[in-house]
């Protein structure tokens, strides 16, 4: 079977302008200029078959972004094989780009001084989608993100929570067959996050859609994506199960611990403070004991407010290469 | 292409509905250009007020070209100005990145789509004035003429659009522009104030042929005064095709080099 996805030694090389320090080295810059070449994808190989939910996961740099703009055709690659869909993306064909959708939670694609409801309207003409398929969409999108009562005010007034749910209806009302999600929880609340990845889940399932999410949020790749990929310094070190990537590499939870009053707090044993101050307290703790420790605080110091997250990707690409489990 | 003006068509519409609704921004913009105008016509009465004739041009000449330059400068403020302004900070931020993977024209859609109505009374104003520099000429008028003119007009506005597309584009391969905006500032502002015909030597290689900023108002000028020569006009003709020619290929060049920007 063709995969939806695929690529062999992928490689995209930036040269990159360097200089002494100081003045002198500026001068002497004008007259001899020195480069280095930066790989921000490395003999990427990438396989997705249609319908799958995949993570790209790694920590900032990691080059997730630069893969995302190879396989939507944004950049060309510098050496390697990738196929799209079965077309090479940087030709940049209309009808390639018709078949697949971008949202990235850094930049937007609604125009501000319209309403959403307009802005659908030019993704219509943009998008050649037929009257029927259209108003299909539009109801059951609005419908599914809960935002009627948005369609008529301006985008520029709504919440980054509520534009975020525009941004991906636009990019959904012509049926992409890809979907590249470029952080798209960024910024948001918890609430937010939550209600977009229970979307996203939907959309997958529903549509038979094929999504591909970056993001340096281990939440969102927990909770979505049944295979993981984690990228660190644009090469490949795991790509496989994201339950066995989590089982085998995650070994802490993130406790945040919001108090009243810090001076009475102490850590418990076994637990490593990240970050304290007056009224908050951030500890990372083994994973099992994470429910012991959140009994002990609650019981102990009565905290206004707490929250467990995963850890941080970085701890986990440390382990994997302490492990030495390459993909 | 039919799909590409469908999409401007509507976003226009929906642009101009949106102004009407939100009324300051819609009048905010016409009180702005008008003032805009008003304090050029003050700049050049001052300076025009006095004398009869520049060079071989008399006062209705000088008028024609003041309200020519006007209406150029008008209509790449109403339909493309503030679209090209926006390339350069969305090349260096990323920001083409979510045009590009649009279909369509990307650089149709950039032109077209920050269309400000608010520098139509400047083209309107800029009318009249032409129309006053011509009852001074004491020519006879034709449709011909005036059809003429105002394609001439029209293709000078398509190079003043060429040169702002070249100087936006550079920013796919530097990494600042002041100097290059600086430096179109103040050739607009010199060819702005003096006609081409003025120009001699060096001054008039660079104005007519390497920044053809020289010949924008002073050909239709020209044309319209009835002094334009054969050679005049397969000059600018060929400036027009040259540099819209260059200009194109050049943002495919460096549309090409786009590098994005990570988020």
């Amino acid at each position: 079977m063709e995969h939806i996805i695929y690529t062999k030694n992928l490689t995209k090389e930036y040269k990159r302008f360097e200089k002494e320090a100081g003045l002198k080295g500026s001068i002497k810059s004008l007259f001899d200029r020195q480069f280095t070449v930066k790989t921000a994808v490395g003999s990427f190989d990438m396989e997705i078959e249609e319908g799958e939910f995949v993570g790209l996961i790694g920590p900032n740099g990691a080059g997730k972004t630069t893969l995302v703009n190879l396989l939507t055709g944004i950049i060309a690659p510098t050496n390697g094989d990738i196929s799209v869909m079965g077309y090479y993306p940087n030709t940049l064909e209309n009808e390639f780009k018709k078949q697949y959708a971008v949202v990235m939670g850094q930049k937007s694609q609604l125009f501000f001084e319209l309403t959403p409801q307009d802005t659908f309207g030019l993704f219509k003409e943009l998008y050649e989608i037929p009257d029927s398929e259209y108003k299909h969409n539009v109801d059951y999108f609005v419908d599914l993100f809960g935002v009627s009562q948005f369609l008529n005010v301006q985008v520029r007034t709504l919440s980054l929570g509520e534009r975020m749910k525009m941004e991906l209806i636009v990019a959904l009302l012509h049926n992409p067959r890809v979907l590249f999600l470029d952080e798209p929880t960024i910024g948001l609340d918890a609430v937010a996050q939550r209600q977009m990845r229970s979307f996203l889940k939907e959309v997958n399932r529903d549509k038979g859609t094929t999504i591909l999410l970056t993001s340096h949020y281990m939440e969102d790749v927990r909770s979505l994506c049944s295979r993981s990929i984690v990228v660190n310094d644009g090469h490949k070190l795991y790509d496989g199960d994201t339950d066995r990537l989590f089982d085998a590499y995650q070994s802490h939870k993130k406790i945040t611990v919001m108090l009243e009053k810090h001076s009475a707090f102490i850590a418990p044993k076994g637990a490593e403070v990240l970050e304290e101050n007056e009224h908050k307290v951030v500890l990372l703790v083994p994973k099992e004991c994470t429910s012991d420790m959140l009994a002990a605080i609650m019981q102990d110091f009565h905290p206004q407010d707490i929250s467990v997250e995963e850890e941080d990707i970085g701890n986990v690409v440390e382990r994997i290469y302490a492990g030495g489990a390459y993909a | 292409m039919k799909k590409n003006l469908r999409f401007i068509w509507l976003l226009l519409k929906l642009k101009i509905s949106h102004l009407m609704v939100f009324r300051f921004s819609f009048f905010g913009a016409f009180f702005a250009d008008g003032v805009l105008f008003l304090v050029q016509l003050l700049t050049f009465s001052i300076i025009y007020g006095q004398v009869d004739t520049i060079g071989n041009w008399n006062r209705g000449q000088m008028l024609i070209f003041i309200g020519t330059f006007s209406m150029i400068n008008g209509l790449n403020m109403m339909i493309y100005f503030f679209g090209l302004l926006s390339i350069p900070q969305k090349i260096r931020e990323g920001g083409l990145d979510l045009y590009i993977t649009k279909p369509g024209n990307t650089l149709l859609r950039l032109t077209f789509e920050s269309i400000n109505l608010g520098s139509a009374p400047l083209i309107l104003l800029s009318g009249g004035i032409i129309a006053y520099g011509v009852s001074m000429l004491h020519t006879v008028v034709t449709l011909p003429l005036v059809l003429g003119y105002a394609v001439m007009v029209l293709l000078m506005t398509l190079l003043y659009y060429d040169m702002e597309l070249i100087l936006r584009t550079l920013p796919f391969f530097v990494l600042s522009d002041n100097a290059i905006n600086r430096l179109e500032g103040e050739m607009l502002d010199l060819n702005f104030k003096i006609p081409g015909v003025l120009f001699k030597g060096g001054f008039k290689v660079i104005f007519y042929f390497v920044l053809p900023y020289g010949i924008m108002a002073t050909v239709p000028t020209q044309l319209l005064s009835g002094v334009l020569t054969p050679l005049g006009l397969v000059h600018a003709l060929g400036v027009v095709v040259v540099f819209t020619a260059f200009a194109l290929w050049f943002w495919k060049f460096g549309l090409r080099h786009y590098k994005s920007a990570s988020s």
